[in-house]
C-alpha cells in the first residue's frame, strides 16, 4: 500500500462551557494502513490534547466511534487512510459527530436519546411462546434463521439512523425497526401484534421513504431496507 | 472550581461495569427479586460496547444428553489448561452450571447457531477434550463468530425488561467503606462533570480486564485496569496478576483478536517457509493446543528467524492460512473475522495468507473471591457487602492459563453466583456514608488538574505499553522485570508531571485519561512485580531463567501495593478438593504433565 499521505482532517469541534461550535483543521503525515481513530490519537498525542472523541472495541464490533467523514456515516475505526483517499477522492475530510443525539463535546455524541428509541420496541422476547421440546433450548432449524440472522448483526452504530432521510426524532429509526423485526420473525416470539402496533405506530415505518440509505452506509453490510420493508408488510414472510 | 459531590443516590444493588458478568448478576437479581433498585455503572457510551461485545468463539459447557461428552473431562481440561494453579472448587462448580446457562440464554432470545435439527451446534476449541485428552471435544456452543455481542443483546434485553438504571460513560474513582462493610462508591459522569456518591446495600466490581497495559492488545479502549487501582487505593489485595494470556492469533497491525475458531475450523499456521510449524511444539493436538502453547511456539518462530516482516507495520509475523476452507466456512463459520481482516489487513482470507502474531487478551489475574464471587480481603476473609465477577475478579476459574469459551462460561455463571449470593444483603438497612466520602477521589482529580508540568499523557502511556510487552510479554527474565519495575517507577514520577490543558471536567477526556494512565501505572507494577516474585513457569507467565514448573511456587500470588511500587507478598493455597476427595478420576487432578 503507498503512503504515506499528506492528509487534513478538518474536525467540527464543540465546547460545552462556551457553546461555541467551530471547524478545526489538523495536518498530518499518516501512513495508509491507519485508521481515523488512530489518526484522532495522533492527534491528541502530537497537537492537541483536548480533542474528544469516541471509541470502545476499535474493530467494528461495538459501534462506538460512528462518525461522518465528508458527509456519509462511517466507523472511525474501520476507515484507513488509503481508502478513504480512494472513496472520497481527496486527501481532505470534514469530519462531524452523527446526528442521533445532542453533541457532548466535539466528536462525542449522547447516545442516550437514540438508544431510548431502540428500548422503545423492547429488544428482548415480549412473550415467549411455550416451547414444545419442554425445559431445553427451543429448536429452530438453520434454514428457519438464516432468514433473519443478517439483523442480529446489527450493533447500534446509528449509521444508519445519521443517514436516514427521515432522521430522528419522529421517526423511530432503522436500526429500531430492525431490532423489533428481528423478534417478528425470531419463532420463539409470541407478542407479534404488539411489535406490529408499534412498528405502525406514530414513530413508526411511516416516515421511512424508501430511500434505502440504511443498506447503503450500514457498516456491517446488513441489508437494513429489507428488513424495515418486511416491518411495512405487516407479516412475516410466509406466513 | 468547587471539588464536591454533586448527590448522593441510594439504592438497592450497584454493579461497576455493565459488560456480560455485571449485566447477568443484575438479571439473576432483577428475576428473583422483582423491584430491586440496581444502578449499573459503565465507562462506555451504553452497555451494548462493552468488550464482552468482542467475545467471538464461543462459550463451553456440556450438555446433559451429550452421547459422549461428561462435565469431568470438561473440568479436567480446566485443570490441565490452567497449568493447575485453578481452584477446583471453582471449577467445579462452574462446570455443573454451564449447561443451565446455555439454555437461560437460549429461552431468553439469544440467536445461537443451530446444527440441522435445530438444536444448538456446537465446535471443538483448543484444549478442550474427551477422555482426559484423547480427541478434540465438540463443547462449545455459539453464535457464529460473534457469541459475546450475542449475550450483550440478551442480557441488555433482559435487565431493561426488569427495570435497571444506567450511569454511561461514567467511571468509579473510589470504594465506600462503612465499619468494613461495603457501602457503594464514587462515581465520576463524563457527561456532565459531576461526582456522585452512590449509596449501596451490596456492590460488585464487573469492570473487566487491564489489556490496555500493553502496547498490542485485543482489548478495548477502556480496559485500563482501573478496578486492580481500585482495590488497591482499598488495602484489598490482587490475586495471580502475572498471569496474563496473549492470545496466539492477533492480526498484524491493530492486534485486533483473530478468534481461535479459525484454528477450529481448520486454519493451518506456516511459517514464513510456509512450513506447519505447530507438530513441532505440540504433536497430537497441534493447532488446537492452549493458547499459551501457541503463543510461545509463534514467537519462538519469529525469534529463530522464521517470521515474516511486514512492511506497513514494521512488524515481524507468521501466516494463518485459511485457503483450503470450503466458501461456506468463511461465508457462515468465520464472517466477522473474514471480515476484519479484508478490512484491517487487506487481505482476502479464501485466497491469501493472513498475517498474524500473539496480542495480549486476557487477565486470569485479578481481585480475589470465593467461588460465590464475594471479595476476599486475605486468604480466607471476605469484604461483607462486596462482590466481584467476570475478567476483573480471580476466583480462579482459569489458573495461569484460560481455555477459549471458558471466559463467557466463568463470566455468566459467577454473575449468577454473585447475583444469588447478595440478595441476603439486599434485605438488611442500607449503609451509611462516611462524611469525609469522596476526599480521596477530590484530592486525586484536583491534583491531575492543577499540575503545570510539561509530560504528555499520550507519551508516558506509550512508553508504558511498549515496555510492558517488551520485557513483560510473552517471554520474561528476572533483569528484564527488575528494569522494567525501575522504569515504571520513573514513569510514575513523570506522570505526576503532566498538565491537563482543557480546564472543565465535562467530557474532558484528558482528564480520564490521565486518571487511566494512574490505572495503568498501579496495573504494570502488580504483574510486574509478582512476575518477578514466581521464579518458575507456569501457563502464561513464562520465565526464561526458569523454563520448567517449581513445586515450590503451586499457589496463588495475594500482591498489596501501598505506596507505589512498594509490594507486600502473600500466598493463598490452591484448592485441590477434586483430587483430595478421591474417586475414580482423583489422579486427573494431581500435579499433571501438561503435554497437548
Amino acid at each position: 500500500m503507498e503512503g504515506p499521505y499528506e492528509i487534513t482532517l478538518r474536525i467540527e469541534r464543540y465546547d460545552p462551557t462556551t457553546r461555541s461550535r467551530w471547524v478545526q483543521d489538523y495536518r498530518m503525515e499518516a501512513g495508509g494502513m491507519l485508521r481515523f481513530t488512530d489518526l484522532f490519537r495522533k492527534i491528541n498525542n502530537e497537537q492537541d490534547p483536548t480533542l474528544a472523541w469516541s471509541s470502545s472495541c476499535e474493530h467494528a464490533q461495538c459501534g462506538s466511534c460512528a462518525v461522518k467523514v465528508n458527509g456519509r456515516p462511517v466507523l472511525a475505526c474501520e476507515l484507513l487512510v488509503a481508502n478513504a483517499v480512494e472513496r472520497f477522492g481527496t486527501r481532505r475530510f470534514l469530519v462531524e459527530p452523527i446526528t442521533v443525539g445532542p453533541v457532548v463535546r466535539d466528536l462525542v455524541v449522547d447516545l442516550e436519546p437514540a438508544y431510548a428509541r431502540v428500548e422503545k420496541v423492547k429488544p428482548y422476547l415480549i412473550r415467549r411462546k411455550d416451547n414444545p421440546y419442554g425445559r431445553g433450548e427451543y429448536r429452530i432449524p438453520p434454514r428457519a434463521l438464516e432468514v433473519y440472522v443478517e439483523a442480529t448483526r446489527c450493533i447500534h452504530c446509528f449509521c444508519c439512523a445519521t443517514a436516514c432521510m427521515s432522521g430522528p426524532p419522529n421517526f423511530m429509526g432503522p436500526n429500531a425497526v430492525m431490532a423489533s423485526v428481528v423478534r417478528v420473525m425470531d419463532p420463539r416470539e409470541e407478542a407479534l401484534e404488539e411489535r406490529f402496533r408499534v412498528l405502525h405506530g406514530p414513530q413508526g415505518v411511516r416516515h421511512c421513504h424508501t430511500s434505502r440509505a440504511c443498506s447503503h452506509v450500514c457498516p456491517k453490510e446488513i441489508d437494513v431496507a429489507h428488513f424495515v420493508a418486511i416491518a411495512k408488510r405487516g407479516k412475516v414472510p410466509g406466513q | 472550581m468547587r471539588w464536591r459531590l454533586s448527590r448522593t443516590v441510594p439504592c438497592d444493588l450497584l454493579i461497576l461495569g455493565a459488560g456480560g458478568a455485571g449485566l447477568r448478576c443484575a438479571a439473576e437479581v432483577l428475576e428473583r427479586r422483582p423491584g430491586t433498585r440496581v444502578i449499573a455503572v459503565t465507562k462506555v457510551a451504553h452497555p451494548q460496547k462493552s468488550h464482552t461485545s468482542t467475545a467471538q468463539g464461543g462459550l463451553a459447557a456440556v450438555s446433559p444428553d451429550d452421547p459422549i461428552d461428561r462435565p469431568i473431562y470438561h473440568m479436567f481440561d480446566t485443570w490441565k489448561g490452567s497449568d493447575c494453579m485453578a481452584d477446583q472448587d471453582v471449577v467445579r462448580r462452574i462446570v455443573e452450571a454451564g449447561w443451565e446457562e446455555i439454555v437461560w440464554l437460549e429461552n431468553r432470545g439469544m440467536h445461537f447457531s443451530r446444527d440441522l435439527d435445530g438444536r444448538l451446534a456446537k465446535r471443538t476449541f483448543g484444549g478442550h477434550t474427551v477422555h482426559f485428552g484423547e480427541a478434540s471435544a465438540y463443547r462449545a456452543v455459539y453464535e457464529a463468530d460473534r457469541t459475546g455481542k450475542g449475550i450483550m443483546d440478551t442480557l441488555w434485553g433482559e435487565v431493561l425488561r426488569g427495570g435497571i438504571s444506567f450511569l454511561h460513560q461514567s467511571m468509579a474513582t473510589e470504594l465506600l467503606f462503612s465499619e468494613g462493610r461495603c457501602a457503594g462508591a464514587v462515581i465520576f459522569r463524563q457527561k456532565t462533570g459531576e461526582f456522585l456518591a452512590i449509596q449501596a446495600k451490596a456492590t460488585v466490581l464487573a469492570m473487566g480486564g487491564c489489556g490496555q497495559v500493553f502496547r498490542v492488545t485485543t482489548n478495548c479502549r477502556q480496559n485500563t485496569g482501573d478496578h486492580l487501582a481500585l482495590a488497591v487505593q482499598a488495602g484489598l489485595p490482587v490475586m495471580d496478576p502475572e498471569a496474563v494470556q496473549f492470545h496466539p492469533t492477533g492480526i498484524v497491525g491493530p492486534g485486533i483478536l483473530a478468534s481461535e475458531t479459525l484454528r477450529s475450523v481448520g486454519g493451518i499456521l506456516r511459517n514464513k517457509d510456509l512450513e506447519p510449524f505447530m507438530e513441532h511444539y505440540a504433536p497430537k493436538m497441534r493447532e488446537l493446543a492452549p493458547r499459551d502453547l501457541v503463543a510461545r511456539a509463534i514467537e519462538t518462530e519469529i525469534r529463530e528467524g522464521r517470521g515474516v516482516l511486514n512492511p506497513d507495520h514494521g512488524i515481524e509475523h507468521v501466516w494463518i492460512d485459511l485457503r483450503h476452507l470450503p466458501e461456506h466456512v468463511h461465508r457462515t463459520q468465520i464472517p466477522e473475522v473474514a471480515g476484519f481482516f479484508r478490512k484491517f489487513a487487506n487481505v482476502d482470507s479464501r485466497h491469501e495468507l493472513c498475517p498474524i502474531r500473539p496480542s495480549n487478551h486476557y487477565h486470569m489475574g485479578g481481585i480475589p473471591t470465593t467461588s460465590e464471587g464475594e471479595v476476599l480481603r486475605d486468604a480466607q476473609r471476605v469484604v461483607p457487602g462486596l462482590f466481584a465477577v467476570g475478567e476483573c475478579a480471580c476466583a480462579s476459574f482459569h489458573g495461569f492459563n484460560r481455555l477459549g469459551t471458558n471466559s463467557l462460561l466463568e463470566l455468566i455463571t459467577m454473575g449468577r453466583f454473585a447475583g444469588r449470593r447478595l440478595l441476603g444483603y439486599l434485605e438488611e438497612g442500607i449503609p451509611v456514608i462516611p462524611p469525609d466520602t469522596a476526599q480521596a477521589t477530590f484530592q486525586k482529580f484536583s491534583g491531575y488538574m492543577g499540575t503545570r508540568g510539561r509530560a504528555k499523557i499520550g507519551e508516558i502511556r506509550g512508553k508504558l505499553r511498549g515496555l510492558m510487552t517488551e520485557k513483560v510479554g510473552v517471554f520474561r527474565v528476572e533483569k528484564g522485570l527488575q528494569e522494567a519495575i525501575s522504569a515504571l517507577m520513573g514513569l510514575k514520577a513523570e506522570a505526576d508531571e503532566t498538565a491537563i490543558r482543557n480546564r472543565d471536567l465535562v467530557m474532558n477526556q484528558e482528564l480520564v485519561e490521565r486518571w487511566e494512565l494512574e490505572n495503568l501505572l498501579v496495573s504494570a507494577m502488580l504483574i510486574a512485580q509478582a512476575a518477578l516474585h514466581r521464579r518458575e513457569s507456569r501457563g502464561g507467565h513464562f520465565r526464561e531463567d526458569h523454563p520448567g514448573r517449581n513445586a515450590d511456587f503451586h499457589y496463588h500470588s495475594m500482591v498489596y501495593m501501598g505506596p507505589f511500587g512498594e509490594v507486600r507478598m502473600d500466598r493463598k493455597p490452591v484448592d485441590m478438593s477434586l483430587h483430595r476427595e478421591g474417586g475414580t478420576h482423583a489422579e486427573m487432578f494431581g500435579m499433571i504433565e501438561r503435554r497437548y
